[in-house]
């Protein structure tokens, strides 16, 4: 073309900057954990049953469902949590880099390491905000100079700017935001290779949110994180892939369980749902 | 804070900017090529609206992902949604381009008539003046700048109906005629293309102030 030359600004942008990754970019990434006919019981009381879905790394994973849909009991298979419950009974099977978690070998204390955790509560320990960063490391003897150890994981958890002039106060002075940053700060600090949040910011502030929401888009570059909420907006902002979960009652009424409805790309969910079910509850019309 | 909003927010609009440059091009394009009845060239105006069309479906289907996953309030709803119909408003600008690009190559076996085809170039000019001034003002956010759509586009208006005359002149030459006619409708698309700079120019009030209101109100005009 000789007038009507191409245009100077490159037209894909837009697709560029937009979190909006469709399903075959996620699934194309490694696969971090690789579930299959997942199921979880209490005292031999299923409460969720038959969860089949792949997490790929580098991605923002969400569980979002009404309550008793089974997705905090199900995020907590990640890192083997329902371990420490009395009772617990965990059937299928949860490929973690192709190895069973649940396998006798495995060290759960070691996977808790590579799994970390940031629960619903901003749980800091009664000590320093420096001792909360270096406990992981310290217990763990890790190598190298702590004092960058801790410096580097307050940087990540975007606090470093707001403690650095008083690492050796309180922790329990800190702001809730502040905390539940501290406590993400503190599962970075040993170096793991996932993030589970279980509803992160449900006791926070929209400011803290916001900053909480945030720091997930900056560290899903180096993690792999996965969350449980129930603010359905709050998956829709920062989730690549969404996970649908609800519950289904025994006709006989005598028991109810989750089950996973629908698994597919945040945007698609929002969007464009294949179930009516997860219509029905993404547009507020049930649950 | 919702640094990632903020991004989603600036590509979009960057999304929207790029349409306008390619829909001003076009325009230029169709120009060039009445003046000199270039056919070829007509041929790549119209090629290229495939540019203005992947840009504005890309711009929608983004606009829709934001709203489902950002939930924008306030200045920012207005934005996206002052992007929504500007985008299509450039969309249309584009749609007129292949129309005078068709019309062109149609009637270019006719023989041209330099008083209507000036008149054409003058309005052409003034469509993609007015084109870059609502483009530059949405992105300034220069609510005066906006205003003055309104008064330019009165000029192209009124060379639409100099056109009009000049062509009824032709009702004893039937060559002269059909050829005639056929511009009349070239005037009618370039008269759109300033109708829809003005729209994006009330989008931009819209996005400004928070209050829709159109510059002026075709239905209530006086007819001249």
């Amino acid at each position: 073309m000789t007038q009507m030359e191409a245009p100077r600004i490159d037209s894909t942008r837009i697709a560029e900057v937009s979190r909006g990754l469709d399903r075959s970019e996620i699934e194309s990434r490694e696969k971090v954990f690789t579930v299959s006919d997942l199921g979880v019981s209490y005292h031999g009381k299923l409460a969720l049953e038959g969860v089949t879905l792949d997490v790929h790394k580098n991605t923002v994973t969400a569980f979002i469902g009404p309550s008793g849909c089974g997705k905090s009991t199900f995020i907590r298979c990640f890192n083997r949590m329902n371990d420490l419950i009395p009772g617990a009974k965990v059937s299928g099977t949860v490929l973690y880099h192709g190895e069973n978690l649940y396998d006798r070998d495995v060290d759960a204390v070691e996977i808790r390491r590579r799994i970390g955790m940031v629960f619903q509560k901003p749980n800091p320990f009664p000590k320093s905000i420096y001792d909360n960063v270096a406990f992981g490391p310290r217990v763990l003897g890790m190598r190298g100079s702590l004092d960058e150890r801790v410096e580097h994981a307050l940087r990540r958890a975007a606090l470093w700017d707001e403690v650095k002039d008083r690492l050796k106060d309180g922790a329990l002075g800190l702001s809730g935001g502040q905390q539940q940053r501290l406590c993400i700060a503190r599962a970075l600090a040993v170096e793991p290779d996932v993030i589970l949040m279980d509803e992160p910011a449900s006791a926070l502030d929209p400011i803290s949110t916001a900053r909480i929401e945030d720091l997930m888009h900056e560290l899903k570059r180096d993690y792999t994180i996965v969350i449980v909420t129930h603010n359905m907006q709050q998956a829709a902002r920062v989730a690549d892939m969404t996970a649908f979960f609800s519950v289904v009652v025994d006709e006989d009424g005598s028991g109810r369980r989750g089950v996973l409805v629908e698994y597919d790309s945040t945007t698609k969910i929002f969007t464009t749902p294949s179930d009516k079910r997860t219509e029905d509850y993404v547009t507020g019309r049930f649950g | 804070m919702r640094v990632e909003f903020q991004h989603e927010l600036d590509a979009l609009e960057a999304g929207f900017q790029e349409a306008g440059e390619i829909v001003v091009r076009a325009i230029r394009g169709v120009i060039d090529a009445l003046r000199t009845q270039d056919v070829e060239l007509c041929d790549e105006v119209i090629a290229f609206d495939d540019e203005v069309d992947a840009r504005y479906l890309a711009l929608e289907k983004q606009i829709e992902l934001v709203l489902a996953r950002q939930t924008p309030v306030a200045g920012d709803l207005r934005l996206v949604i002052a992007l929504l119909h500007s985008g299509l408003h450039v969309e249309r600008m584009g749609d007129q381009c292949v129309t005078i690009a068709k019309l062109t190559k149609l009637s270019s076996h006719l023989g041209t008539r330099t008083a209507v085809v000036e008149s054409l170039v003058d309005m052409g000019e003034r469509c993609e003046e007015m084109a870059k001034i609502s483009l530059n003002a949405f992105a300034t956010r220069d609510l005066e700048r906006a205003r003055t759509l309104h008064a330019l586009d009165e000029l192209v208006d009124r060379a639409n109906r100099q056109v009009f005359q000049e062509v009824l002149g032709y009702v004893n030459d039937a060559e002269a005629l059909e050829w005639g006619m056929r511009q009349i409708t070239v005037a009618r698309c370039f008269e759109r293309i300033g109708d829809n700079a003005v729209d994006i120019g009330e989008q931009t009030a819209f996005l400004v102030t928070g209050e829709f209101a159109e510059f002026t109100d075709a239905s209530h005009d006086t007819l001249h």
